[in-house]
């Protein structure tokens, strides 16, 4: 046993230093990039460093964005975890703010303790109701989730144009974007005059929530045993279908609340067209990054926070595109799932067990269980 | 033939005009799709056509600025979607790692790329509009009243997209190619032992769905406008994946569902313009998700399910009632635009695919581990 506890920590801390060694890889990839446009790689690092952590400003922006993010990746971990891949967080992030917007507009005047959450569980409904139409259509007509989430994404994105400029347009501007929120519905600001607000609190009750529902609850078991071997869970009386529905509405439900943080916690106090902001896919890497662990997400997130804040100063004082950020996500989760399924592949070879590559993507601690499909 | 019946009871947008455009939208789905095609059979999904379309998109406009050449551009299209087609082959074969995460990646990756590289190089230029390919009007056929221009005065890039659908299914049906690739995508560890090499195999998959994503990127740059913005391809490569399935893995499949998807485009752009729609427009819509569902029920087509049954009449009264009540119902633009992805939504709601799949689609081989 304590042989076997050893091993497991030894996996670990190689597998948060491989972790290191893949956004090492990829900052630097990103620093040739930037080499190539004539800023010189010292003078980029410490832009870097000054747009992410620099100023009270700056590092209060990263927080913030930090939010959404891991909000996003827990999302894509429970469904993950259940065995099911589904993209459809900016769709989600869309129409959770939608419903926000209702209520936040047209349920009023109320007192803001009743008001704010309202609204944010609003977002929670809009997001899993746009998640609940891949799972239906996934669980009853058997289409793909992962195709039916991107094209919702792309439909979503017209909804959410469409309702900035026909129904809940502000008619006093000609930008597309809703009337301010009254502030009862708003999150309060946490550090003045800075993007930082109280929902900032959310992301340590999230994780705490997905990493002790998934680990210590029946429902996290069932979750895991259905994503892990579908098989076993049906011999077990666990139907991966029932399951894979209510892990996709929670994953939607967990996008929803990163819109309504966007929505009510955002720059402005109104919705705008393009309030989603990439957060919903970038929220996938984070996911990946973290080896879809709830603890992982943190650390994951702020590197994604940063990375983001970043780009967006860096685009203003070293003449570099904000876009390098996608880039850089992209090769990361390249070479995180590279380098994981590699690692995963030698392990199972000294073990001499299967080889999966999805298995490849859980974290450590779940690699055995998800191999013979009972929880370690 | 449809586009006749509704010229006759008065439905203003179905024309010869409509005809062609759909057919010129569906190119590039059709592209995309007979490549990814190719590669599903293999055994390898390519979710990273998105993206790979766009990386075409990018470099065909760049190199078609750059040179004058639109030879050049289509040649840089197929260039830049093979780039990401070799990290998808790495990742996908070499690695064995997840196919649908690799290709959600690849898809981030040359959004990001295309992004930061447009507005590397053009951010103090003009908006550059570059020649587009010219229309090859085809002897004879094109003098066809009616219908001729529509359908044979077009660029040579559409007249490939459908030429590659027989091609496809020679390929795929009437060669030892063809067999190997069905192998590797059904049961690989047979193919291998029949001295069939999976990997090479597969790995041409990947690339000939890169490749041909990429033609398709370049079509929707040099060939239909001109120009490159920021995510110009806009969701088309992930139509590209719904036709095929929607195709349920077939090449004829594959065109059907193109034309499908292309005419919803068309029709969008068409109707998305005009202040109000006729009325006949919703009944025709209701009537031809009668004639689709209605087809679901021939004989021969499995066992008849009560709620498609129930669909089915319901589509075809809600067609007839709206004929005659022609109310006037109208949507705004944003939605239009969405109508193409609800349309492909309802069309793999609506198709019964998961028995054509190919077995071993998105699974990992290694030689030794079965």
């Amino acid at each position: 046993m304590v042989a076997r506890a050893r091993a497991r920590v030894m996996a670990s801390s190689v597998d948060v230093l491989l972790m290191v060694l893949v956004v090492i890889v990829a900052l630097a990839i990103a620093l040739i990039f930037i080499a190539a446009y004539g800023v010189s790689p010292g003078s980029g690092i410490s832009a870097f460093v000054q747009g992410a952590f620099g100023s009270q400003l700056n590092l209060a922006s990263t927080l913030a964005k930090m939010i959404p993010l891991s909000l996003v990746a827990l999302g894509w971990i429970v469904a993950f975890r259940a065995g099911r891949i589904q993209v459809g967080f900016p769709g989600q992030i869309m129409v959770g703010g939608i419903v926000c917007s209702i209520v936040a507009l047209k349920f009023g005047p109320l007192p803001g303790v009743i008001h704010l959450p309202l609204a944010i569980f609003g977002g929670m409904v809009g997001g899993a109701l746009w998640a609940w139409v891949a799972a239906v259509l996934w669980a009853k007509r058997g289409v793909n989730e992962i195709l039916s989430t991107l094209l919702l994404n792309l439909v979503a994105a017209q909804v959410l144009a469409w309702w900035v400029q026909s129904p809940f347009h502000d008619s006093s501007t000609p930008l597309p974007q809703t009337l301010p929120f009254p502030n009862s519905a708003l999150y309060p600001s946490l550090l003045v005059n800075t993007d930082l607000h109280w929902d900032i609190v959310v992301v340590p009750v999230a994780v705490l929530a997905v990493a002790y529902i998934l680990a210590q609850t029946t429902w996290g078991f069932r979750v895991r045993v259905a994503g892990a071997n579908p098989q076993v869970a049906r011999h077990a009386g666990i139907s991966p279908k029932s399951i894979g529905v209510q892990a996709m509405l929670v994953s939607g439900a967990l996008a929803g609340l990163a819109g309504a943080s966007l929505v009510l916690a955002g720059t402005q106090p109104a919705m705008g067209e393009a309030f989603e902001g990439g957060f919903g896919f970038n929220g996938i890497a984070v996911a990946l990054l973290a080896r879809n662990s709830a603890w992982g997400v943190v650390p994951a997130a702020l590197l994604f926070g940063a990375l983001s804040q970043a780009g967006q100063v860096m685009s203003a004082t070293v003449n570099i595109s904000s876009q390098l950020v996608g880039v850089v996500q992209g090769l990361m989760i390249m070479l995180v799932l590279a380098a994981t399924t590699i690692l995963y592949v030698q392990r199972a070879r000294r073990r001499g067990g299967g080889t999966g590559a999805r298995a490849a993507l859980q974290p450590p601690s779940e690699v055995r269980s998800a191999e013979v499909g009972v929880p370690g | 033939m449809i586009h006749f019946s509704l010229a006759a009871i008065g439905v203003g947008p179905f024309d010869t005009n409509l005809l062609s455009q759909a057919l010129i939208l569906a190119t590039p789905i059709l592209l995309a799709g007979v490549g990814e095609l190719i590669s599903e059979r293999a055994g390898v999904i390519n979710v990273g056509l998105e993206g790979m379309m766009l990386s075409g998109a990018f470099f065909s406009y760049v190199l078609t600025w750059k040179s004058h050449s639109l030879v050049v551009g289509c040649l840089a299209g197929i260039g830049g979607g093979l780039v990401f087609g070799v990290i998808m082959g790495l990742l996908a074969i070499e690695v064995g790692a997840d196919q649908i995460v690799a290709g959600v990646a690849i898809d981030l990756a040359a959004l990001g790329l295309t992004g930061f590289m447009f507005e590397q190089i053009f951010q103090n230029l003009p908006q550059i509009v570059v020649p587009t390919v010219n229309n090859i009007a085809i002897p004879g056929l094109s003098k066809i009243p009616s219908f001729g221009p529509a359908l044979f005065n077009h660029d040579p890039l559409l007249y490939l997209a459908f030429l590659l659908v027989p091609l496809s299914w020679f390929l795929l049906y009437r060669t030892r190619w063809g067999l190997a690739i069905r192998a590797a995508g059904e049961l690989p560890m047979a193919a291998d032992s029949a001295g069939i090499s999976v990997r090479r195999i597969r790995w041409m998959g990947v690339l000939t769905a890169a490749g041909m994503a990429g033609l398709a990127g370049a079509d929707l740059s040099i060939v239909q406008v001109g120009i490159f913005h920021e995510n110009l391809s806009a969701g088309l490569g992930y139509l590209g994946l719904v036709a095929v399935i929607f195709g349920r893995w077939r090449a004829l499949g594959v065109l059907a569902a193109a034309l499908v998807l292309g005419g919803a485009n068309a029709l969008q752009l068409r109707v998305g313009e005009q202040p109000y729609i006729q009325g006949a427009f919703w009944g025709a819509i209701a009537l031809i998700a009668f004639s689709l569902l209605g087809g679901e029920l021939l004989p021969g087509r499995g066992p008849v399910r009560r709620s498609a049954l129930g669909l089915t009449g319901l589509a075809g009264i809600a067609g007839v009632v709206l004929l005659i009540v022609e109310p006037h119902i109208s949507l705004s633009q944003p939605l239009w635009v969405g109508f193409p992805y609800v349309v492909a939504l309802l069309v793999l709601a609506g198709a019964r695919t998961s028995a054509r799949m190919p077995t071993a689609l998105a699974v990992a081989y290694r030689r030794g581990q079965g």
